[in-house]
């Protein structure tokens, strides 16, 4: 148990800064994401703290320990693999057993240990075969067994989901989280996959170009995003993002549409966002604010693309609110009160106001 | 006759053409070796009561001490090979140490003239006085056996991903730990092949046999070559003799074809 800070972190590969004064602080027993587009440092970041790269300067400590230039055995971390690296050569018992067995403990009460894990992870009957002979899941819940045995400071997740398929990631996402909360330790996990990261994570901390974006809980993160990548990053399908200008309440695209928006003290060009569950279409009388060119039936949800005078929206409507609509209706679009979000047109951070 | 049944001819015929062209040598070395002198000058005759002779010439002749000295010498050459080698190996597969230039000078060795190399080893077994011994032997055996194993070696240890020597440093074991308990146990099956494959270059060698331990310290193919006597080739001996030398290593590498060709592809074929 542990907290985990990284102090003015940076990561450079000769002049190519991969890592740029990276400085975040995780509290004991809490489960933060790292996420972000590929080649954002998330994983660099990772590695850093497991120490399987060096920091080229900065530092990083575990607890009250500086671990900014030990071996990784020497961290007392644990780690977890997208691949899951198992040891082809090793049974299953030998293979969570096997952090055990490198520290010197005698194989048998490693064995024993590795057991008790492994029946909580529901490997039991598995434990005399070797990883070729496992299913994707079950060679994840090794990984995970390996991870937990030692009862290391911090685990570290490598997008360690990335490799199952859809349904089984929902799964063991939920049970990898039973398993922290149950087990309280500090964890690092780093996945691209946003929705992954809302789930799991007590902090997600958005990354892009080595440098964080935004930090908070999953929440805030959404719900008021920092800037536009931020905002066009979190939350599927995408936020609308719209450039145009706005004045009161009124949100007006070149001479194309107008929107009526929140009240806002900021006047002038905005880039206007709006995420898809707050744009609501209903059928117009008349011609119409703008046509509906596409819905894609999601069950209890339909994902609606909406053409406004040469802007593309999307739109996320409730099946049972779909009466009427359909490819090539006209629609009048109103914006659900206090889910607009105004950013600056050059810099896309967010307006405050 | 259609065009697939043409080119399976053509096929078959390509290959029993290459089998009976390795074959047939062999085939012909062991009739020679139980044909007396007489019946060796017709060359084609295959119906004959085999003779023995050779045999007992060849087996009394030493020729055992000599395999013997050229086991003892390959098994010193290829431990050390293999050891060094898969080191070495890793390092260039992981690190890309020494760069290109390593990578082409090990494939250089292979292609050196032993006449280069037979001289200075000669100078340095006077200078120590080490001449007629199996010591310079092992020495000029390893400078092409040591480049061509740790060559074999890279693809395998390039197969390896990894993830699995970091989650080895992670859950607990140094760097060579690492290496040693969970990268080797992967290139297993390359070792096996290149100790083999490397084996095998280490026997056959003359050269650097024939000049660096010419006398009591002779290697098998040396002693072979002594049935080439001022009274004329000994065939039926020397086949004798032959075969001893060849069977081992034919059979030998009859189990390790799959990873022969892997290894020598550079890992790029899997099979």
């Amino acid at each position: 148990m542990a907290t985990v800070r990284f102090s003015g972190v940076n990561k450079a590969y000769g002049t190519t800064s991969v890592v740029s004064d990276l400085d975040l602080e995780l509290p004991d027993g809490s489960f933060t994401v790292l996420v972000g587009p590929s080649g954002c440092g998330k994983s660099t970041s990772l590695r850093m703290l497991a120490g399987l790269e060096t920091v080229t300067s900065g530092s990083i400590t575990i607890g009250a320990r500086d671990v900014t230039h030990l071996q990784p055995r020497d961290r007392d971390i644990a780690m977890v693999f997208q691949n899951y690296a198992l040891y082809p050569h090793l049974t299953v018992a030998e293979n969570i057993a096997f952090p055990l067995r490198a520290t010197k403990t005698p194989r048998r009460e490693a064995l024993t240990r590795a057991a008790t894990i492994a029946e909580s992870l529901g490997l039991a009957k598995l434990l005399d075969r070797k990883p070729k002979d496992l299913s994707g899941g079950q060679q994840q819940r090794v990984a995970i067994g390996r991870a937990i045995i030692r009862e290391p400071s911090v685990f570290l997740f490598d997008e360690p989901l990335s490799n199952l398929d859809a349904k089984l990631r929902v799964e063991t996402r939920t049970e990898l989280l039973q398993i922290q909360r149950r087990l309280g330790i500090t964890s690092v996990y780093v996945t691209h996959d946003q929705e992954e990261a809302m789930t799991l994570s007590d902090r997600m901390v958005v990354m892009r170009d080595g440098r964080i974006a935004q930090q908070g809980t999953p929440q805030e993160v959404y719900a008021r995003p920092a800037d536009t990548f931020v905002a066009a990053f979190v939350g599927s399908p995408k936020m609308n993002l719209i450039d145009g200008a706005v004045s009161g309440t009124t949100f007006t695209v070149g001479d194309g549409f107008a929107l009526t928006v929140d009240q806002t003290a900021a006047g002038g060009p905005v880039t206007l966002g709006v995420r898809p569950d707050d744009l609501l279409p209903t059928v117009s009388d008349g011609d119409g604010a703008a046509r509906v060119i596409l819905i894609e039936h999601l069950g209890p949800r339909a994902i609606v693309t909406i053409d406004a005078r040469g802007t593309e929206l999307t739109s996320v409507v409730e099946t049972s609110r779909l009466s009427g609509i359909t490819e090539g209706t006209p629609v009048d679009l109103a914006v659900r009160p206090g889910a607009t979000h105004f950013f600056d047109p050059a810099t896309g951070s967010r307006l405050s106001g | 006759m259609t065009r697939s049944s043409v080119v399976t001819v053509l096929r078959v015929t390509l290959l029993w053409a290459a089998g009976i062209s390795v074959l047939f040598p062999i085939v012909w070395i062991a009739l020679a070796s139980l044909k007396t002198p007489e019946q060796l000058n017709d060359p084609f005759l295959i119906a004959f009561t085999p003779n023995f002779a050779s045999w007992q010439n060849v087996l009394s002749s030493g020729i055992l001490g000599a395999a013997g000295r050229s086991a003892l010498v390959a098994l010193v050459t290829v431990g050390i090979s293999v050891v060094v080698g898969s080191m070495g190996a890793y390092a260039i597969a992981r690190y890309r140490a020494g760069g290109t230039l390593t990578r082409f000078g090990m494939l250089a060795a292979q292609v050196l003239p032993p006449a280069v190399l037979v001289f200075p080893f000669l100078t340095m077994a006077y200078a120590l006085r080490l001449t007629d011994t199996l010591i310079p032997v092992i020495f000029s055996h390893l400078s092409f056996v040591l480049p061509v194993v740790t060559w074999f070696l890279i693809g395998f240890f390039e197969a390896v991903p990894r993830s699995l020597e970091e989650q080895a440093q992670v859950d607990g074991l140094t760097r060579f730990t690492a290496f040693r308990l969970v990268v080797l146990p992967q290139v297993y099956p390359g070792i096996g092949a290149a100790a083999i494959f490397g084996f095998t270059l280490s026997w056959n060698d003359l050269f650097y046999g024939l000049i660096l331990a010419p006398g009591k310290a002779a290697i098998l193919p040396v002693a072979i070559a002594g049935f080439n006597t001022f009274r004329g080739v000994q065939i039926g001996s020397m086949s004798a003799a032959i075969l001893i030398a060849v069977v081992p290593v034919v059979i030998a590498s009859f189990f390790i074809q799959r990873k022969l060709v892997q290894g020598i592809s550079g890992g790029a074929v899997k099979f």
